[in-house]
């Protein structure tokens, strides 16, 4: 069973304090949505308002159509793993299970059958017996979302589930929750300030900074389309470089103190450049050949990745920048390049951090 | 790499070893000395304490007790009183320190303060106040007297509260999500976790109320409501006690008989409080 979740504007304060600022977002039946933002920028406090363990101040929350803000958590059709597992130290496997099952007064017969298939599609069936500390952190993380399909509920809240694991297992895990979304077909939303986590697993990706929303859409818009600058410097690894913008045209883009570069940049009109920066992903610079000219590129460190290089340095004496180079890079520290940009694939933020139409957004 | 020990190191244990061991001599000397005086006719003892260490040994005085004592009803009186401030107190204990815990409710900062300002007073403070309320209330000479000046234990209530702190929010909150009753999450959620506390608080309070010897002194004037603490101290008969020792130390041997079952079968737990340890 899946349901659409609708957030209407929806506001928390501590006190004085204004932690989420009229939010609002719709996720439909069967999507699986990322919350996506730096520690404290209130993603998981959203996420704990819809379970009901954090009020509301303003707005409302429904879900299936039905307004859950005003209810108990137990009552409101939503299921969540913590990041912790939160599992109950004293029970088993099988009963940690089963415990939200008996307080609903659901038959045994019927939880039997719902903790012994959910233990089967876990492959923790052999765990049914032992207690919490008995297991690993992989198998404690598979329980707490056993726990949660035993309920079957019309969502399932993910917080920050796979930080405790280590990084093979979270890739592992990882997949595991793509298969298991699919499976079950129902909505999601899951909280990370993993980047490659909300890439791999989102349907789509809602990115929170400072009380609000910046930005919703696909792992893909997100990357190659960001709204802002926060967004465009958040996602991706390595951080997109800025340059600062002398002037603007569209067809190139003038970096001060350094000269003029090739660009596609449709929808200038209105675009104010004073205070301006120019983004550059790693992928979308190089190094040209020693026959052609560009800007020139000073590296400071070479990072060795295997199938390709990164070259951190200083572009002119202007800023730093990241350029990707091929896995067989001969380049060293030290060296003077020059370097090119991809001109479809530069993204113009202005003084607000806010893109310019047509490139960023 | 292994740490390496210098032969210095190994002295200086050794040394340790003696200082401990003539410490625990110290310590049990006197368990030992009224172990012997317990298995020692009573004449015999009247010509000195040296005949401890010769024989005749006799076990005449453990059954005197069976036959004629009031150890017996001071025994029971005693475990009462303990079993029931024990209960009362672990109790009365978790409850408050749920609350002060996990409670949202006005002035609950203030009522903790308060709570923890009972550690700082000494009984002795109260004592006169007390005695005149239960005197009002005709409740000297009767169990619930005795039982109910120890029910309320600022410390039990402070180290529930700090137990119960301990325990990760996500677990209460797992249990909400989990259509969890309040009471219930109490009871079949948090209370489980906080046995080792429990067993803590539980032993001491236990230790405390049995051999607690003012307030049983001041509110049981009748023989038979006596505890074993004020019964034995009843039963010397003169102020040298030159007479009936043996009989006194075999029922004081018998009166610290459940401590030292509780000390067996509770000894990691006990030691674990005392070293501090128990919150953790």
């Amino acid at each position: 069973m899946s349901a659409a979740i609708e957030i209407q504007s929806v506001t928390k304060r501590y006190g004085a304090l204004t932690v989420l600022d009229d939010i609002s977002l719709t996720i439909t039946p069967g999507e699986f949505v990322v919350f996506l933002g730096p520690s404290g920028c209130g993603k998981s406090t959203l996420l704990r308002m819809i379970a009901g363990l954090e009020a509301v101040d303003a707005g409302e929350i429904h879900l299936g159509g039905r307004r859950i803000d005003t209810l108990a958590p137990g009552q409101r059709g939503v299921a969540m793993v913590f990041q912790s597992y939160a599992l109950y130290p004293h029970m088993t496997v099988a009963k940690n299970m089963a415990f939200g099952l008996e307080n609903i007064g659901l038959e045994a017969a019927e939880i039997t059958r719902r903790v012994t298939e959910a233990a089967r599609v876990l492959e923790i069936d052999h765990l049914l017996d032992r207690k919490p500390a008995k297991l690993s952190g992989g198998q404690r993380q598979r329980v707490a979302i056993g726990r949660a399909i035993v309920k079957e509920p019309m969502a399932f809240l993910f917080d920050e589930p796979l930080s405790n694991l280590d990084a093979a297992l979270r890739g592992r895990t990882r997949l595991e929750l793509a298969q298991l979304h699919q499976r079950l077909g129902a909505t999601m939303i899951f909280v990370t300030h993993d980047q490659v986590e909300a890439m791999t697993l989102a349907d789509r990706i809602v990115i929170m900074n400072g009380r609000k929303i910046e930005q919703i859409g696909t792992p893909m818009d997100i990357y190659h389309r960001p709204k802002t600058r926060f967004v465009a410097e958040f996602v991706g690894s390595p951080a997109m470089s800025m340059l600062p913008v002398a002037a603007v045209t569209a067809e190139s883009v003038e970096i001060a103190g350094l000269g003029r570069i090739a660009a596609q940049l449709p929808g200038l009109s209105g675009f104010d450049a004073a205070g301006a920066v120019l983004g550059v992903r790693a992928e979308d610079a190089h190094v040209l050949p020693a026959d052609q000219s560009g800007l020139p590129f000073t590296i400071s460190v070479v990072e060795r990745l295997g199938d390709r290089t990164l070259l951190y340095g200083r572009l002119g004496t202007v800023c730093d920048l990241v350029v990707e180079d091929t896995g067989r890079s001969t380049a060293v520290a030290g060296q003077t390049v020059s370097v090119g940009f991809n001109p479809a694939a530069l993204h113009l933020f202005d003084a607000a951090g806010r893109a310019c139409d047509g490139l960023g957004g | 790499m292994a740490k390496t020990y210098a032969p210095t190191d190994l002295i200086a244990n050794r040394r340790l070893y003696w200082i401990a061991a003539g410490l625990a001599v110290v310590m049990m000397a006197p368990v030992l000395w009224i172990i012997g005086l317990s298995i020692k006719d009573n004449a015999e003892l009247m010509r000195g304490t040296q005949q401890v260490f010769s024989a005749p040994y006799t076990v005449v005085n453990y059954l005197n007790i069976l036959k004629s004592s009031n150890v017996f009803g001071w025994f029971l009186n005693s475990l009462i009183v303990a079993l029931g401030q024990t209960v009362g107190v672990l109790i009365l204990s978790s409850l408050a320190g749920y609350a002060f815990a996990r409670l949202e409710f006005p002035f609950r900062r203030t009522l903790f303060v308060i709570v923890l300002f009972g550690l700082a007073v000494p009984e002795q403070v109260v004592i006169i106040a007390r005695h005149q309320m239960f005197n009002w209330f005709g409740l000297h000479n009767t169990h619930i007297a005795l039982i109910l000046p120890g029910l309320s234990s600022a410390f039990g209530v402070f180290l529930m509260a700090q137990f119960f702190r301990a325990i990760p929010r996500d677990i209460d909150e797992a249990a909400l999500l989990d259509n969890t009753p309040p009471f219930r999450i109490f009871w079949r959620v948090l209370m489980p976790l906080t046995l080792p506390a429990q067993a803590t608080l539980g032993i001491f309070t236990f230790l405390l109320a049995w051999n607690d010897y003012w307030w049983p002194l001041i509110s049981a004037t009748k023989k038979e409501m006596f505890t074993l603490t004020i019964g034995i101290a009843s039963s010397q008969t003169n102020f040298a006690q030159s007479e009936g020792l043996g009989f006194l130390s075999a029922q004081a041997v018998f009166a610290a008989l459940p401590i030292v079952v509780v000390y067996i079968f509770f000894q990691r737990h006990i030691v674990t409080a005392v070293s501090g340890g128990a919150v953790k």
